[in-house]
C-alpha cells in the first residue's frame, strides 16, 4: 500500500512545508488553467447564442440535422468516463495502482468510442454536403444561418474532440506511471490533474449536447 | 510528512461516485424526454438549459471534489462562470438593442424592415433522420415573396 513513500524518490520541492500544501497548490494551479480553458469555450459559446439570436429559424432547423442518437450516446459514453476517471483518482489516493490502470484503461477505451462516434458524425455531414460557409451543399435545407450553424458545430465539436484526445494522451501517461506504482496516500496529483481536465471535458460536452443536438 | 494528504474526513467514496453518476443519467434521460414531449419550444429551451446547470454542479461539485476542496480554488470556477455569463449576456444585449441594419443581412432584427421581403427564404424539407414537428407554413421566414 505505502510503497510509494519508501521507494519513489521525494517529491516535494523545497518551497513547501509538506505535500499537502503542495498538491493544494497544485490543485489550485489546474483549476486557473481549467479556467483558461473555459473562456476559450466560452467565446465560442458565445458566437453560437450570438449567431442563434440572428437566425432562430435557421439554427432550429439546421439542429435537426444533427445525428442525435449518436450524440446522446456520447453523452452517456463521456459521463460514464468521468465516472471511471473518479474511481481512478479515488483509487490511486488508496494506493492500488492496479485498479487505476484498470480505470484509466477503461476510460481510454471510452474516449476513442466517443472519437469513432464523432468520426462517423462527422462523415454523414461531409457526404451529405452539410459544410461551413461556401462548402455547404446539402440541398434539403438552404437559408440565413444554416452554413453559421454548421460552422460553429465543426469548430465547437472539432476543438472539443481535440481536448478528448490531449485528455487520452494525459490519461495514458498517468495510467504508464500508475503502472509503475508510483501513486499513493502522498502523492496523486497526476492523477488528481489529469483526471480535472477529463471532468472538464465531460462538463463542456454537457453543455455542447443540447445546444448543437436538440435546441 | 508521513500523513495521508487526504484526511479530512469528508471524502467520497465508489458508492457515492456511483449515485452521481446514476444521476447525471437520469438527467439526461429527462433532457431527452422532454425534448419529444409537445411543451412549447421555450419551455423545452428552458428546461434542456436548466438540466445542463444542473449536471455541470454535478460533475464539478462530486466528480472534480470541489466538496472537499479548500480555500480559493473553489472561488475559481465560479468566477469564470461568472465571466462566462457577462460575456454572452452583454453581447446579446449589444446586437438586441442596436440599430437593425447594424446586424447581418437577414438577421432576425431585420424582420420588420420593409425590404426583408428580398431574404432567400427558408427551404427546409423533412431531414432524413428525424421528421420535423414543425410545418414549412409556419416558419416565419419561410413566407414565399
Amino acid at each position: 500500500m505505502h510503497t510509494d513513500a519508501a521507494a519513489a524518490p521525494n517529491r516535494l520541492a523545497h518551497h513547501f512545508p509538506d505535500m499537502k500544501t503542495q498538491e493544494h497548490a497544485a490543485r489550485m494551479g489546474m483549476w486557473l488553467f481549467l479556467s483558461t480553458e473555459i473562456l476559450l469555450f466560452a467565446v465560442l459559446f458565445t458566437a453560437y447564442a450570438l449567431y442563434r439570436f440572428l437566425f432562430p429559424v435557421g439554427f432550429e432547423e439546421a439542429s435537426r440535422l444533427a445525428h442525435v442518437a449518436m450524440g446522446a450516446t456520447n453523452t452517456v459514453v463521456l459521463i460514464t468516463s468521468s465516472l471511471t476517471v473518479a474511481l481512478a483518482i479515488h483509487y490511486a489516493r488508496q494506493g492500488e495502482n492496479r485498479k487505476v490502470v484498470g480505470f484509466l484503461a477503461v476510460t481510454i477505451l471510452f474516449g476513442m468510442t466517443f472519437m469513432v462516434l464523432k468520426g462517423f458524425e462527422y462523415h454523414h455531414h461531409w457526404v451529405d454536403g452539410q459544410l461551413p460557409g461556401r462548402m455547404y451543399h446539402f440541398t434539403g435545407l438552404s437559408g440565413p444561418g444554416v452554413s453559421m450553424y454548421f460552422a460553429l458545430y465543426f469548430l465547437m465539436t472539432g476543438l472539443h474532440g481535440l481536448h478528448v484526445l490531449i485528455g487520452m494522451g494525459l490519461l495514458s501517461w498517468v495510467a504508464f506511471r500508475a503502472n509503475r506504482g508510483e501513486f499513493g496516500p502522498t502523492y496523486s496529483t497526476p492523477v488528481e490533474l489529469s483526471g480535472l481536465y477529463w471532468h472538464l471535458v465531460d462538463l463542456i460536452w454537457i453543455f455542447l449536447f443540447p445546444l448543437l443536438y436538440l435546441l | 510528512m508521513t500523513a495521508a494528504t487526504h484526511s479530512e474526513g469528508k471524502h467520497l467514496g465508489p458508492a457515492q461516485y456511483v449515485m452521481v453518476w446514476a444521476a447525471l443519467m437520469v438527467l439526461t434521460g429527462v433532457t431527452l424526454a422532454v425534448w419529444k414531449t409537445d411543451f412549447s419550444y421555450a419551455a423545452r429551451v428552458v428546461i434542456a438549459l436548466a438540466v445542463a446547470l444542473v449536471k455541470s454542479a454535478l460533475v464539478a461539485i462530486f466528480f472534480m471534489h470541489l466538496w472537499e476542496e479548500k480555500g480559493v480554488a473553489r472561488l475559481v470556477l465560479v468566477v469564470s462562470a461568472l465571466m462566462v455569463s457577462l460575456l454572452i449576456g452583454f453581447t446579446l444585449l449589444d446586437n438586441a438593442t442596436r440599430f437593425p441594419y447594424a446586424n447581418p443581412p437577414y438577421s432576425e432584427s431585420w424582420k420588420d424592415v420593409p425590404w426583408q421581403k428580398d431574404a432567400p427564404p427558408m427551404q427546409a424539407e423533412p431531414p432524413p433522420i428525424r421528421t420535423a414537428p414543425r410545418s414549412q407554413a409556419e416558419h416565419p421566414a419561410a413566407h414565399k415573396p
